[in-house]
Parts: structure tokens; sequence; C-alpha cells
């Protein structure tokens, strides 16, 4: 009974290489541009005992699923490998920088599942990962190289992804300056129709302003007193460029102000702001604050429908953010665990078929 | 015990469990995988149109005679209302902080003396009072809901600007949107009373001369507050403590109108 239930059983596998094993000068030289995925995955499907693949290829990671048909894990990792060295032509010494992974059977499912609910990104818990994933999967799945095993796979694991973001608080809260101030914007606005402006160009405001722009923001104007730096800034945003001594003009028509300036004083003041807030008849306004010493006076926070946030109150909450995460790290990964189970994986490996026995069977270990 | 009080009861002790189940699940971070939340609510709702309709059966009219029965008749709307806010605005978390209101009223409508008095005779249905009655009512709920959003708006803007971002913080909606909420159940309320206060004209037996004045009171105070709101003539924090504040003279103006 074992026996067969044993031989019903489809053994995925994975070879990748992620942010963590390999720099990114490597990982980039084998990363499948969109436009090649299909014929990627067609390569793939052709390799001996490959009878199924998923590729997915993100700036963070490379990683090929498989399911073997009639060779060992070994072998298949082997041949996988040599795939990849042909198909991106590298060098001798390129193909023995990479870096790669081995993963068969629950290991496969079980690393697959943490990828999917975020656990093995760069950012814990982003949820980017997710669509990159199913996207994945959507490209092989249309061209027709996954079969019952790869797709009740990806299936369950993006089961598995929703009930860890969904039981869990692991993409609450922000980790990075850029997403604080995102999601501070939509407790306030709806950010489509957010006006952002940036007063001094720094990086740091860039980031935010990109971050703010990348999630909807509506429009943005940047002030500097470089006007060409602002106009060089506003191109690459998409926005427009002003005079640093129009920008208080224009104040009152902005919904989000991104202070950085090198000003050696306040340059935002009470007085300034309770002006605009009538302009504005009490339209609530977000002032980020990143420059130091600090562009905006604090008591501008006192002004009703005015919330200012400057660098370390940020920071502040990016930290916590990912203290939180790192928290919450254990659930997700006892979720995961629950899953396997429920899913039949651990059998799998408690029935005998394991990493080890599977390359044993093949005679290769 | 009668059949009213033992819905009523369970009315109240499931908007409580509610209550107390959604802090909890809010307090462990929960709040997003609970899906049942809402069922309390559902159940609580249930429980209380039944207590309406047996006791509109026992008095042969809308239940609205008695404090207790205009309470329980503006604590079944408020839960009408949320459901109709709740979904049309995704403010699910308005359910948490109507609930407590929620449980006050009823447990206070249990609580006074003679709260459900048996009339002598059974009443008779004339159609525009019940209309005029229970469109007040309903008014007054929504004045109910715009202090319950107004509370939810003034905890948001505490949070943003003290800069505590904790779990709240993530399922309270974004502050604008609760003002925009906040107008909307004030200007509900306002046409609603003007109509209930405009179907009075038209009624043979005129109401009391006291109901009427606080009535034309509460019309009065709100259709301001709802100008103030339209003109943008005041900060949204200070709109949410007039439809917090305001709310205390409906209240009061019950215990005139019963």
């Amino acid at each position: 009974m074992r026996e067969s239930e044993t031989e019903n059983r489809v053994i995925p596998i994975c070879l990748g290489l992620n942010y963590r094993t390999t720099p990114v000068e490597v990982r980039e030289r084998i990363a499948f541009p969109e436009s090649h995925l299909v014929e990627a995955l067609r390569g793939v499907r052709e390799l001996p005992g490959f009878a199924e693949t998923v590729v997915l290829s993100t700036c963070n990671r490379v990683e090929l699923y498989g399911v073997l048909d009639e060779v060992t894990a070994e072998q298949g990792f082997e041949v996988l490998r040599d795939f990849l060295v042909r198909y991106f032509k590298l060098y001798e010494e390129q193909a023995e920088a990479l870096s790669f992974y081995h993963l068969v059977a629950e290991e496969t499912v079980r690393h697959l599942f943490r990828v999917v609910s975020g656990l093995d990104s760069m950012v814990l818990g982003e949820t980017e990962i997710f669509g990159q994933v199913k996207q994945a999967y959507k490209v092989a799945l249309e061209a027709g190289v996954t079969g019952k095993g790869l797709n009740k796979m990806f299936q369950q694991a993006f089961q598995v992804g929703k009930k860890v973001r969904n039981d869990t608080t692991i993409q609450r809260g922000s980790t990075s300056v850029g997403s604080v101030a995102v999601d501070l914007c939509e407790k306030v606005f709806d950010l489509q129709q957010c006006r952002v402006m940036l007063v001094g160009a720094g990086e740091m405001s860039r980031t935010c302003a990109q971050s703010l722009m990348s999630r909807g923001a509506k429009s943005v104007i940047v002030s500097n007193r470089s006007y060409d730096r602002a106009v060089e800034l506003a191109a690459e945003m998409g926005g427009r460029a002003l005079r640093f001594d129009e920008w208080e003009k224009v104040l009152h028509e902005t919904d989000v102000i991104i202070s950085s300036t090198s000003a050696p004083h306040f340059v935002i003041k009470p007085e300034m702001i309770e002006a605009v807030m009538k302009k504005r008849r009490w339209e609530p306004l977000f002032i980020i604050d990143i420059a130091v010493p600090r562009d905006v006076d604090p008591r501008v926070n006192g002004i009703d429908g005015v919330f200012l946030y400057d660098i370390d109150a940020l920071q502040a909450i990016a930290n916590d953010g990912r203290r939180e995460r790192e928290r919450q790290l254990a659930v997700c990964d006892q979720i995961i665990e629950e899953q396997l189970t429920k899913f039949g994986y651990l059998q799998l490996s408690a029935s005998g078929v394991s990493k080890a026995s599977v390359v044993s069977e093949g005679g290769l270990v | 015990m009668p059949l009213t009080q033992i819905f009523l009861l369970l009315a109240t002790l499931a908007f409580a469990g509610g209550a107390v189940h959604s802090l909890l699940s809010l307090r462990a971070g929960k709040w997003n995988g609970d899906r049942w939340h809402w069922v309390p609510v559902l159940i609580g709702f249930g429980l209380q149109t039944m207590f309406l309709y047996v006791r509109g059966q026992e008095v042969g009219q809308c239940p609205m005679k008695s404090l207790s029965d205009i309470l329980l008749f503006i604590a079944w709307s408020m839960v009408l209302l949320y459901f109709m806010v709740g979904s049309a605005y995704r403010l699910s978390l308005l359910g948490v902080f109507t609930a407590p209101l929620v449980v006050g009223m009823q447990s206070l409508a249990m609580l006074v003396p003679n709260a459900f008095p048996v009339y002598p005779e059974r009443g008779k249905i004339v159609a525009l009072v019940e209309l005029h009655a229970a469109l007040a009512l309903v008014a007054y709920a929504a004045f109910a809901m715009a202090a319950v959003t107004g509370v939810m708006y003034l905890l948001q803007e505490r949070l943003l600007k003290a800069h505590r971002i904790g779990e709240l913080f993530f399922q309270l909606p974004p502050i604008r949107e609760l003002a925009r909420v906040i107008f909307r159940l004030v200007v509900l309320g306002v046409v609603l009373l003007s109509v209930a206060l405009g179907i009075s004209f038209g009624l043979e037996k005129a109401a009391a001369g006291a109901k009427l004045i606080f009535a034309w009171g509460v019309w009065g105070l709100y259709a301001v507050i709802a100008v103030l709101m339209w003109r943008h003539l005041m900060s949204p924090r200070r709109m949410a403590w007039l439809a917090v504040g305001g709310f205390v003279m409906p209240f009061v103006s019950l215990w005139l109108i019963s």
C-alpha cells in the first residue's frame, strides 16, 4: 500500500539562487527576460526527465521548479544547471560562481510556500512576490509546461500565501521610510487624489516621492534651489519643476509636502501653514520633514488637519514594522508546517520519499 | 420573563459579545483574518427585529411610545445603518464602535422604570403618525451613527498626530473618508427629520408643544452643523467634535418625546 502511494506521488524539485546566495552582478546574468520566458520554459520542459516546470525570475531570485520523471533529483539538478550555463552562454568561471540551492520533495514545497508568503523576501512579508509567483505560474500554465503536480502545488501555495497574510500581521506595518510615508498618506487621503510637492531634492525625499507616485499619487511638483536639478528630478518622476522662490505660492494646492532643504533654520512655520489651511478649507495636509536640521517648525503638528512627521518619526515606525514582522515569522512558519501536513507533504517525507531517498534511489549518493 | 424581554436580553448579549470579540481580535492583531466579527451583530439585529415585531403586536402599532421602545427603535435603526454605511464605505470597524452604544442604549431601555408598559388598549395605526415617528427616530439613529463615526475620526486623528501606529491605526479608515461619512450621515439625518417634521404639519392631531419644539431644535442644530460641514467653515476635527457633542441634544430630548 505504502509503496503504491509512494509511486503515485509527484516529487517536485527546485534549483534556485537568490539575494542571499548570489550577488546581484551574478544574478543579473541569469535573469530570464519576460519576453523570453516561454521559450525558456519550453527549453526546460524538453530536458530529459522534466515532466513539468515553472520558472520564477525576479530581481531577487531565479528559481526553476520541476517535476521529474524517470530521473533522480541529482540528475535533474545537473541537467538544469547545464541548461542555465548553455542558455545564458556562461563561461566556466561564471558558472562556478553560481551558488544554487537544491531542494527536493517537501523542501521544495516548504520553500515555495515561504516564497509566496513573503518570508523568503529581502523585505520580510512584502506582498509583491505573491503577484510575481502568480505571474510566473500563469505564463507556465499558458505555455502548457505544467501538469497535475505543479498545478496542485502552486494552487496550494497561493492558498497558503493568502492564509499567512490573513492570519498573521506579517505584511502589517512598513519597513522602509518610503513605505511608511505611503502608509501614513493612505490613512489621511485617497492616494489617487494626492498632490505631492518636494521642497528640496534630496535622495530620501526622492525615494518617498517615488513610493507615493508608484502607489498612484496624482501629481508631483519639485522645487529646489538648483532649478536644473528640480527639472531633472521632475522629469524623472513625470512631474513639474518650480523655481525655489515660488513654492510657497502653490502650497495650498498640495496635499503632501516632502521637505529636505539644507536651510539652517525652519522654512515652514506655523503662521504659513495656518494661512495655507484656511485656503485649503481645512483639507488635511501631510508634511514629511526629512531635513537635518529640520525644515518644519514642530508646532505645525498642533494645527488642525496637519500631520507632521520628521525623519526620526518615520525611521522609528519603520523599525517597529521590521521588529513586528520578525516577531510574526515563527507564527507564519508554524502555519506553513500545518499546511504541509494538511496537504500531505510531510507524509511524503515520512514515507521515505525525502531528498536523501530520492537521490539514493538513483544510486548517486 | 416576557418574550419581548428575552429577545432584548439576548440581543444585548449578542452585541456585547460581538464588541468584546472584536476588541480582543483587534488587540491580538487578528481583525483582518477574522471573518466572523459581523455574525454577533447580525444575530443581535435579528433578535432586535423579533423584539420590535412582538412588541408591535402587543401594542398594536409601531412600538415607539415609551422611552424604552424609542431607545430600542433607534438602536435597531443604528444597526441597520451600520450594515448600509459599513458595506458602502468599507467601514467594518464601525460595528466595533456602534455595538457598545447599542448595548448601552438597550441596557438603559431595560433598566428605566416601567420600561415596556402594557397599554390598556391596543393602539390604532395611523399611517402618517407612524411614518412621522419612524422617520424621526431613524434620523436620530443617523445622528447617533454620525457621533460614532466622529469618535472614530477623533481617534484616528489622535493616532496620526501622536505618531502611534498600531493595529487600530491600520484598521481605521482614512480620516478624509471618515469626515465624508460624518457629513453624509448628518445630511441623511437632517433630510429624514425634515420629512418627519413636514409630515407633522399634515397630522390631524398636532404633536405636543415641547416635543415639537425640541424636534425643531434638533433639526436646527444639525442643519447648522450640516451647513458648516458643507461650506468647510471649520476644521474636520471640530466638525467631528460637533457630531459627537451634538448627539447629546437628541439623546436628552428622547425623554421629552416619550
